[in-house]
């Protein structure tokens, strides 16, 4: 029968294009970090060496662990803190204020700049001599900081993509409370619950679908992170800031042009993504069953 | 305020603060913003000076770099890449996206969440293979290269959208365009496209802020001839310190279109946000 095959057509044309353009070059990525490829080398001369640059990234690249722990570290924290204050910020915004549409609008800012513009500006704010930080500091009689000395630089990378991020959690957590069905509410309200109990006991519960997936989309997006930390520490100072994209730069492309130990690198990056994501799949699944 | 009961002027206080909140909450998200505005309409001696609030604005930043930097090469490349890879993938991803709304087959919802998968893919390791593959065919440093590079995320992102807007439109009306002798085709085109043509314009937007906005494949697949206006970051970070102000207006340059096309979506922001996941 013609019909059968007919939804063909129309998706053929996407997942050839996605194949050729994504699986293709996936599992060229795999092959070559199975190999001692350079990128000074011909790729004539490249020989298969097993596990070998994976058995570097484990057991001689110390700066490799450095970065998957400050990359972890990383994402939790961020990933925390945005949810908190997205949700403490979206709960502010869940009720009568005049020119509300105006305010929320504002919170878009941060999301779509340019991330290389955000880490310039940021840059600019954070100097330490002469950054609009330091100077507000000092009109409150504050200490400067020094913001991307090697002490700091974690924490103020952390802080911008907190600043940039936050909003983001915060819209999807309020088209959430905007959702939540009435019913539940009047009924434990005429039970005599009090704010704190309903919040707990029915607010986060019903938000957990948004939760979730608000979180998981922020924790892949923190690990991947690259563009801002470039334009802001380069990784540095030493290696403060390498996260595991920075690390995978610096071995591949900036330092050293080893592409096969980069590849490694990259596999280990993209399998705990794949990891995370097939969690967020699957609730999202779960999520368009419930009716969400 | 004697007359009032205790309560009523608690709930007043706690309404102010709660106003005072949300100011310092929109102040902190322009905050950097403003700055920068700021920075690119001052002068040199000024963007090292953080006291200096109120002055007389010059425009020279941005004459520098539109005259030195040759902003308009990278304007003129990032338009060109933006517009070629929207359009190819709007087009690709809209029909797909109707083949998944409209039709029932085998292992549907595993091929529609694979798509979705490639949305998640770290463009460090996206770019390592497309760097070793351009290198071979002579690829490198041409937009054409970067339209493909960001269909892998374009379609995705359309195919999720799209499906979502076709879906909200009830069978019914094509159905009875089809007992009106309309074929499938026809139907989609003049029963279907028309109502959806928002959807179409709010998913093209996104597709060009995100595409506007890309910097990791941009910086690695191009050098010279292709580069995209965030790749200008790296001028700034070398010789920075003098040079704030021309930063700061390249900024403003970079911004000012992403932010009102983001004002035009904000409707479906959420929705953008999430793939289609969840519908405000």
């Amino acid at each position: 029968m013609k019909k059968r095959k007919e939804h063909y057509w129309y998706i053929a044309p996407s997942l050839i294009t996605l194949v050729v353009i994504v699986i293709f070059p996936t599992l060229f990525l795999w092959y070559v970090s199975f190999t001692n490829y350079d990128l000074t080398m011909g790729w004539e001369q490249r020989k298969l060496v097993g596990i070998r640059n994976f058995q570097y990234l484990a057991f001689e690249d110390k700066d490799f662990w450095h970065s998957v722990k400050i990359s972890l570290w990383f994402m939790v924290f961020t990933v925390a803190l945005e949810f908190i204050l997205g949700l403490a910020i979206a709960l502010l915004f869940n009720r009568r204020i005049r020119g509300k549409r105006l305010w929320m609008s504002f919170l878009i800012v941060p999301m779509v700049i340019t991330p290389t513009i955000i880490s310039l500006i940021w840059k600019l704010m954070l100097n330490t001599e002469y950054g609009v930080l330091n100077y507000l500091l000092s009109l409150l009689s504050l200490p400067k900081i020094n913001w991307l000395g090697y002490e700091n630089a974690l924490w103020s990378v952390m802080m911008v993509d907190i600043w940039e991020w936050t909003p983001f959690v915060t819209l999807i957590l309020y088209a959430g409370l905007q959702s939540l069905p009435q019913e539940p509410y009047e009924a434990v309200i005429v039970d005599g619950a009090s704010p704190t109990q309903v919040f707990y006991y029915l607010t986060l519960p019903l938000l957990k679908p948004m939760i979730m997936i608000a979180l998981l989309l922020r924790s892949i997006d923190s690990l991947k992170i690259f563009d801002v930390v470039y334009g802001l520490t380069q990784g540095g100072p030493g290696n403060a800031t390498e996260l595991m994209s920075m690390h995978i730069y610096r071995i591949g492309f900036r330092h050293t042009n080893w592409i096969g130990r980069a590849s490694a690198n990259a596999i280990v990056l993209l399998v705990i993504i794949t990891i995370l994501t097939t969690v967020l799949l699957r609730i999202m699944r779960r999520g368009t069953k419930e009716g969400y | 305020m004697a007359t009032f009961p205790n309560y009523v002027r608690r709930r007043k206080i706690k309404g102010l603060i709660l106003d005072i909140l949300i100011a310092v909450v929109v102040i902190g998200c322009i905050f950097p913003f403003v700055w920068m505005i700021m920075t690119s309409i001052k002068t040199r001696v000024q963007t090292i000076d953080p006291s200096v609030w109120f002055f007389h604005p010059t425009l020279e930043n941005y004459r520098a770099i539109f005259q030195k930097r040759d902003m308009f090469m990278y304007i003129n490349n990032s338009l060109m890449v933006v517009a070629l890879t929207t359009l190819a993938s709007v087009v690709l991803g809209t029909f797909a996206a109707y083949g998944l709304a409209r039709f029932q087959f085998n292992r549907k919802e595993d091929v529609a969440y694979w798509i979705l998968s490639l949305r998640m893919l770290p463009p460090i390791a996206v770019v390592i293979p497309f760097f070793l593959l351009g290198r071979f065919i002579g690829l490198l440093d041409t937009h054409i290269l970067l339209v493909i590079v960001y269909m892998s995320f374009n379609i995705p992102f359309t195919i999720w959208m799209m499906r979502g807007f076709i879906e909200d439109i009830p069978r019914e009306l094509e159905e009875a365009a089809w007992v009106d002798g309309c074929s499938r085709f026809q139907a989609i085109r003049r029963i279907i496209f028309p109502l959806i043509a928002p959807g179409v314009a709010a998913t093209a937007i996104f597709c060009v802020i995100q595409s506007w906005n890309e910097f990791s494949l941009a910086f690695f697949l191009t050098s010279f001839n292709a580069r995209t206006v965030p790749t200008t970051v790296t001028f700034f970070l070398s010789v920075l310190g003098v040079i704030w102000g021309e930063m700061a207006s390249v900024g403003v340059v970079a911004t000012i279109p992403v932010l009102i096309f983001a004002l035009i979506v904000q409707k479906y922001l959420v929705r953008g946000l999430t793939f289609g996941a969840i519908k405000s």
